[in-house]
């Protein structure tokens, strides 16, 4: 990916395909951002302009979050740190956890997540204690990226 | 309370030719200078205190100035294509100007002013254009939007010499350059030694904010009048010294708002004050003189932009679409002209002014059909 800085416009980045294919995402300095797609041999590109929350939503799109991941899932990214992506995910906890501990499980040893709160009974906990033992019912939240995510599903939660 | 009534018609009547403009797909600059030369001295005269519209104007050159100041980059402009291609714009466009000058009888002084008009694009027009016409995923684009950075520098450049200049006798010339350059030295180290305190300042959520702009902007404005030396270039490198307070960017969007309106009053007061005249006008010296400027001016962009498309794209059309994307001038003409001031003769003025309306019309059209025209060169050289 080529990125140039265009002063007075904005920044650009550019990605050409194999096939000379060219799209190009400028984030003009109003807070708008131009998606171009120039197909190789075409005269004029076709441009595209969307709002910072419609580009959020392609965006999601073309990463995938949206078809991989399920439902109670968001996923957040900031303009100013363009690679860093955090997944906040919420579940409820399974058989295999009910009377264990965070600690015990070793959550965030074995798949990189965080246990940013907990939900039992209607009420909330912010940063559970490592200590906190697990009751049937309750919700968790977790933060991390999306593969530590998915891990946190196949190895904790036992889904497939 | 007539400051309202002036206040009222420099508003509306810039409002609708302003909007008539946009309907039209044109640069508005033209039409807000044509606002004022139908309601003022020369028109209609509906102002009743110029004296006001043109302070008010005058901020509005502050607050370009300031913003262009802001935008100053150097360290993205010493890569050495970006240095050929801004060299090749300024020597090829401003000899052509300096010479036409120098061949239709002006001095020395007013060929150089002639010169500076004549070599710098309107970077509101060509950038604006760039992106309605859908340029931006072309490689070019870079080229055009870094030549319009290398012009700022040489326009403050121009400005600090052409103020110099004009501020008196030849052997003031040295001294008014030593208290400009200054005056730049002990804002950018203020600034610098402040940037901590100031910072968080700029982060206030109240009042504050733009409170310290306008107190920054005002306070070294009014310095550089007292010192003689021109508030403009002082805005210039006041912009440039805050782009590196770390906050500062957040206050970008309120600033530019400011610098829209006042700088639409700007053009507006700067048509206002231009009284025509009809004999002079329509001489056929003064009409030869404008078509020859016309002419060699969109010449002249062409040449350079084939020889910067030739080195940086090895490519002879799109350097020759680089010159038409360059065509356009507008907002740094008249501003050149508006600062170096009363000292130079109405045929010079009046010659500017024709020739930045006529160039910013043709000049937007330029960039609309640049391929067209890229395209109908290269076939008639083949040919």
């Amino acid at each position: 990916m080529r990125i140039s800085e265009l002063p007075g416009i904005g920044t650009r980045y550019e990605i050409e395909s194999p096939k000379g294919d060219k799209v190009a995402v400028i984030f003009l300095e109003t807070g708008e951002i131009e998606l171009y797609v120039l197909e190789a041999g075409a005269e004029k590109p076709s441009v595209t302009r969307l709002t910072p929350e419609e580009a959020r939503r392609v965006g999601s799109v073309l990463t995938g979050a949206l078809l991989t991941i399920e439902h109670e899932d968001v996923e957040v990214s900031f303009s100013d740190i363009s690679d860093l992506r955090i997944n906040i995910h919420v579940c409820p906890v399974t058989k295999g956890m009910v009377g264990k501990s965070i600690e015990d499980l070793a959550i965030r040893k074995r798949t990189g997540v965080t246990i940013i709160a907990l939900s039992r009974r209607g009420r909330s906990i912010i940063s559970p204690p490592p200590d906190t033992v697990f009751e049937e019912g309750d919700l968790i939240v977790v933060i991390g990226e999306r593969e530590q995510i998915k891990a946190c599903a196949r190895e904790i939660l036992g889904q497939a | 309370m007539t400051f309202l009534v002036d206040l009222a018609v420099v508003t509306v009547s810039c409002l609708a030719l302003g909007l008539a403009s946009k309907y039209l797909r044109q640069a508005a600059i033209p039409a807000y200078v044509i606002a004022g030369i139908i309601l003022g001295k020369g028109g209609f005269g509906l102002i009743t205190s110029y004296d006001f519209v043109e302070w008010l104007g005058k901020i509005g050159v502050i607050l370009l100035m300031f913003y262009i100041g802001h935008e100053f980059n150097l360290k993205g402009i010493r890569e050495p294509g970006r240095l050929f291609a801004g060299c090749t714009d300024f020597g090829v466009n401003f000899i052509a100007g300096l010479s036409l000058g120098l061949v239709i009888g002006l001095s020395l002084l007013e060929a150089f002013i002639l010169a500076s008009a004549v070599y710098i694009s309107s970077s509101a027009i060509v950038i604006s254009s760039l992106i309605e016409n859908k340029k931006l995923i072309y490689p070019e684009t870079e080229t055009v939007v870094w030549l319009m950075v290398f012009e700022d520098i040489i326009l403050a450049i121009l400005l600090v010499v052409l103020t110099s200049i004009m501020a008196g006798s030849l052997a003031m010339i040295p001294v008014s350059l030593a208290t400009t350059l200054l005056l730049i030295v002990f804002i950018l180290f203020l600034i610098r030694m402040l940037s901590n305190f100031i910072s968080p300042l700029f982060e206030r959520d109240d009042e504050i904010p733009i409170l310290l702009i306008f107190a920054l902007i005002f306070g070294f404005s009014a310095l550089a009048h007292l010192m003689s030396v021109s508030e403009v270039i002082v805005a210039f490198f006041l912009g440039s010294a805050l782009s590196g307070v770390k906050s500062f960017k957040m206050l970008l969007g309120a600033t530019i708002s400011f610098k829209n309106l006042f700088l639409t009053i700007f053009f507006f007061s700067f048509g206002m004050l231009f009284q025509f005249q009809f004999a002079t006008l329509f001489s056929a010296y003064f009409v030869l003189a404008l078509l020859a400027l016309i002419t060699l001016s969109i010449f002249g962009k062409f040449v350079s932009g084939a020889i910067i498309g030739k080195r940086l794209h090895r490519s002879l059309e799109t350097g020759l679409r680089v010159g038409a994307y360059m065509t356009p001038r507008g907002e740094f003409s008249i501003v050149l002209l508006a600062v170096v001031g009363p000292g130079i003769p109405e045929l010079l003025f009046s010659l500017v002014v024709a020739y930045v309306i006529i160039l910013s019309i043709i000049g937007s059209g330029f960039a609309k059909y640049s391929d067209r025209i890229a395209k109908a060169i290269i076939g008639g050289i083949n040919k």
